[in-house]
């Protein structure tokens, strides 16, 4: 009997424990099997491997039972869900339903959460700009939050690491707010983006409209050959997955890269609890997990743990992490554990037309768009308000017709019409500031199907973000008018924070173990073998889609944690 | 993230066959058993035939040909919130009722041309109000919008249509950019 205890430990010990399979988990999985440590991967959710369990991937409109709408019942059933613009009858199946994973708002927070392995890494917008050190410096420069424990040069190598690896396509713009990359070739401006950029370039200084950099292989390389992967298509159906793995995901690119190594054991079905702290070896020894299906709890055990369970059920996870070392949450000897999250602000845009360029148009698809990066209190402060926003902005023409009458008519008006003129869209990008105020914690009674507390999220926007907003408007406004753009409108909505899907922060990076969590090489200040590398690591939010840094961050963290395992370190 | 969206909602406004449960009626004509609404064989026959008289069978197939009467009844049985399924229902009875009136008929037997001044009518008085005041529509007028909307939607999302009308591509494999619009060989106007 001793001997088959023994044998059941030694099954369930591990080099390293990943939590979390998706964007950056998956990184972690790569980089910690690919230098030769037998890592176990823990995902909550379904096993969905590439290609095989993308059901929809291929189907034609009319082959959806709704021809692409989703039911009012399922609407009905799911107004957070709901409202996410990817939310559609050809991706419902990779989205969180709401009543499946309950949790409180104390105010209105429209958390949007893919449960599989790939998590949201099949469905996000795969736009990959880099932060620069207008961004890292920015907290100790305009006096908020604290300041990053990292700059510029720490990261820029892991970001060229990481995107070769994953592949973006972009140009190299020279700006110095928007550094450039590792670039596959970037997808081109449209005429009438072309010629925005063109306008803005000559007659604003510092601000730009550029192609978007985006993770698909416009141009693959070997490595993007050698992980199975293909040109993209220019489908435009991201969201149900990629048979040619033209866009990156855990799916398509690292998960099946750390298989490959021989050093992975996947487990999904495995809602991790809590992490395990030793108090005598004074570090954490391995996870509690939930089998999903059997609902018995297992403990795996690990020299190294990487958190990687998505910013917010990260917090969940450490807070719900106690010990008599850490009575109010793992790591969390400052007390800002599940403070100070923040989100992006994209509760406004624009649209106008632009009465010219009508000889032009385009064929086929663009994965991305055109992107404007930060103009706004870069260089110094300008303005009443804190930091400022990046911008998408796309142009696009369609056939007009005619819906008029019944019969022969009518038929005629459906195949039959003219061009539109050029319609551009501009998305508004705002960058929030980290309060203590915004913050989430576990609630005191209710509990899901596995026994953990339930996350309470009470985050909510600012006077800062109003005054932004404003500015946004003015500034856009302006810029499209003298450019000649007519018919301009803009609007703003009163979506809930969360649907922006980049919540961040909680678990934040700093110098200072008094006021943060996690120190440069996202190690938990007290308790050096656990590393959180997904957006809960991050100190403040700029306004650049953050996954890219995510990425970095965690190959990065991971090249860390294996030297000091070689050093003995931890 | 939100990222043309606009293209992706054209790309869900262009696909049309759809497999229903159905069972054969009397006539022949198939009768779609729904989950949520209760639109009997009759009333289903009426939609078929105003259906018929929005998308004709020309030299080109169809709304029944194409199998769209099922697919707005799906439509509305799966896609309609309650309300809107009730609103349908009461405006499919009052077009009836307004037929029957004004017509001493049914709307089926009615000839092609009548069929039409009927429905270009509602469609004519709707324009008329919504230019001078945007209004909720009356129920008739409601009925027909909706009957109207799902059945181009079903149409113009048909494989008939996104294969022979248009070419709807699933695979692209490219993005040109500049692209002079004469090489579109677009049907004008």
């Amino acid at each position: 009997m001793a001997n088959l205890n023994v044998d059941s430990v030694k099954e369930r010990t591990f080099d390293a424990i990943v939590i979390g399979s998706g964007i950056s988990g998956g990184w972690a999985a790569k980089e910690l099997t690919g230098n030769g440590l037998k890592t176990l991967v823990l995902e909550r959710g379904r096993d969905v491997k590439h290609i095989k369990d993308y059901p929809t991937t291929n189907k034609y409109p009319w082959e959806f039972e709704h021809h692409g709408q989703l039911p009012a019942a399922v609407m009905e059933a799911n107004p957070i869900v709901g409202r996410c613009y990817a939310f559609g009858e050809d991706s419902a199946h990779f989205f969180v339903k709401d009543k499946e994973h309950p949790y409180v708002q104390q105010k209105p927070f429209d958390w949007i959460r893919g449960y599989q392995v790939g998590g949201k890494s099949l469905l996000w917008a795969r736009q990959t700009q880099r932060w620069s050190d207008f961004d890292f410096e920015g907290p100790a420069r305009d006096g908020y939050a604290v300041d990053w424990p990292i700059r510029y040069k720490d990261i820029a190598p892991w970001y060229s690491y990481v995107e070769k690896f994953a592949g973006i396509a972009g140009n190299k713009d020279g700006i110095p707010e928007l550094p450039d990359g590792e670039f596959l070739p970037g997808f081109p401006l449209n005429d009438v983006e072309q010629y925005f950029s063109d306008h803005v370039k000559a007659n604003y200084k510092n601000r730009y409209v550029i192609s978007a950099r985006c993770a698909h292989l416009s141009k693959p390389n070997q490595i993007h050959i050698d992980q199975g992967r293909t040109q993209c298509q220019n489908r435009d159906l991201c969201q149900r997955g990629c048979p040619f793995g033209g866009y990156f995901s855990s799916n398509a690119s690292t998960i099946p890269w750390a298989q490959k190594s021989g050093n992975m054991t996947l487990r999904p079905f495995s809602v991790v609890q809590s992490i395990i702290y030793d108090e005598k070896k004074g570090k954490a020894t391995g996870v509690r997990i939930v089998d999903t299906n059997t609902k018995e709890t297992i403990e795996y055990y690990a020299r190294v743990i990487f958190v990687n369970a998505a910013a917010l059920n990260t917090n969940l996870l450490l807070l719900n992490s106690t010990s008599n070392r850490f009575p109010n949450g793992f790591g969390n000897d400052s007390g800002v554990l599940g403070k100070y999250v923040a989100f992006h602000n994209y509760s406004a845009n624009i649209g106008a037309e632009y009465d010219g360029l009508k000889e032009w148009t385009v064929d086929g698809r663009s994965p991305t768009s055109g992107y404007i990066p930060r103009f706004r209190n870069v260089y110094k402060q300008e303005t009443d308000f804190l930091r400022g926003y990046a911008c998408t902005f796309g142009g696009y023409r369609y056939q007009q017709h005619k819906y008029d009458g019944v019969g022969a008519t009518l038929k005629e008006g459906l195949v039959k019409g003219d061009l539109s003129p050029w319609y551009v869209g501009v998305q508004f990008m705002g960058e929030t500031i980290p309060k203590d105020t915004n913050h989430v914690s576990l609630d005191a009674k209710l509990k899901d199907d596995w026994g953990v507390p339930l996350l309470n999220v009470s985050v909510d926007y600012d006077d800062n973000d109003e005054k932004m907003k404003k500015d946004f408007i003015e500034q856009l406004t302006e810029m499209l008018t003298s450019a000649g753009f007519k018919n301009i409108r803009p609007s703003t909505d009163h979506r809930a924070p969360g649907l922006d899907i980049h919540e961040m922060g909680g678990a934040r990076m700093g110098n200072d173990p008094k006021t943060s969590i996690l120190n440069k090489w996202n190690q938990v200040h007290a308790c050096k073998n656990v590393f959180v590398t997904d957006g809960a690591c991050m100190t403040s939010t700029s306004c650049q889609n953050p996954s890219l840094t995510y990425m970095a961050i965690t190959a990065r963290a991971a090249d860390y944690a294996v030297g000091e395992i070689k050093k003995g370190n931890i | 993230m939100n990222r043309r969206t606009v293209i992706k909602n054209l790309a869900l406004v262009i696909g049309g066959a759809v497999l229903l449960p159905s069972c054969m009626s009397h006539d022949g004509t198939s009768y779609v058993q729904l989950k949520h609404v209760n639109i009997d064989e009759d009333q289903q026959r009426l939609i078929a035939d105003v259906a018929e008289t929005i998308i004709p069978k020309t030299n080109t197939p169809g709304a029944k040909d194409l199998n769209l009467p099922a697919f707005v009844l799906k439509m509305i049985d799966d896609c309609y919130d309650k309300k809107r399924q009730q609103a349908f229902v009461a405006g499919l009875k009052a077009f009836t009722s307004m037929v029957k009136t004004k017509y001493g008929k049914q709307f089926g037997d009615l000839d092609i041309k009548q069929r039409e001044i009927i429905l270009t009518g509602i469609e004519k008085s709707a324009n008329a109000v919504k230019a001078a005041k945007p209004v909720k529509p009356d129920p008739i007028t409601g009925f027909y919008w909706d009957v109207k909307r799902q059945t181009i939607f079903g149409y113009t999302t048909s494989q008939y249509f996104m294969t022979k009308q248009i070419v709807y591509e699933l695979v692209p494999g490219r993005y040109i950019v500049h692209y002079p619009i004469k090489k579109l060989n677009l049907k004008s106007a």
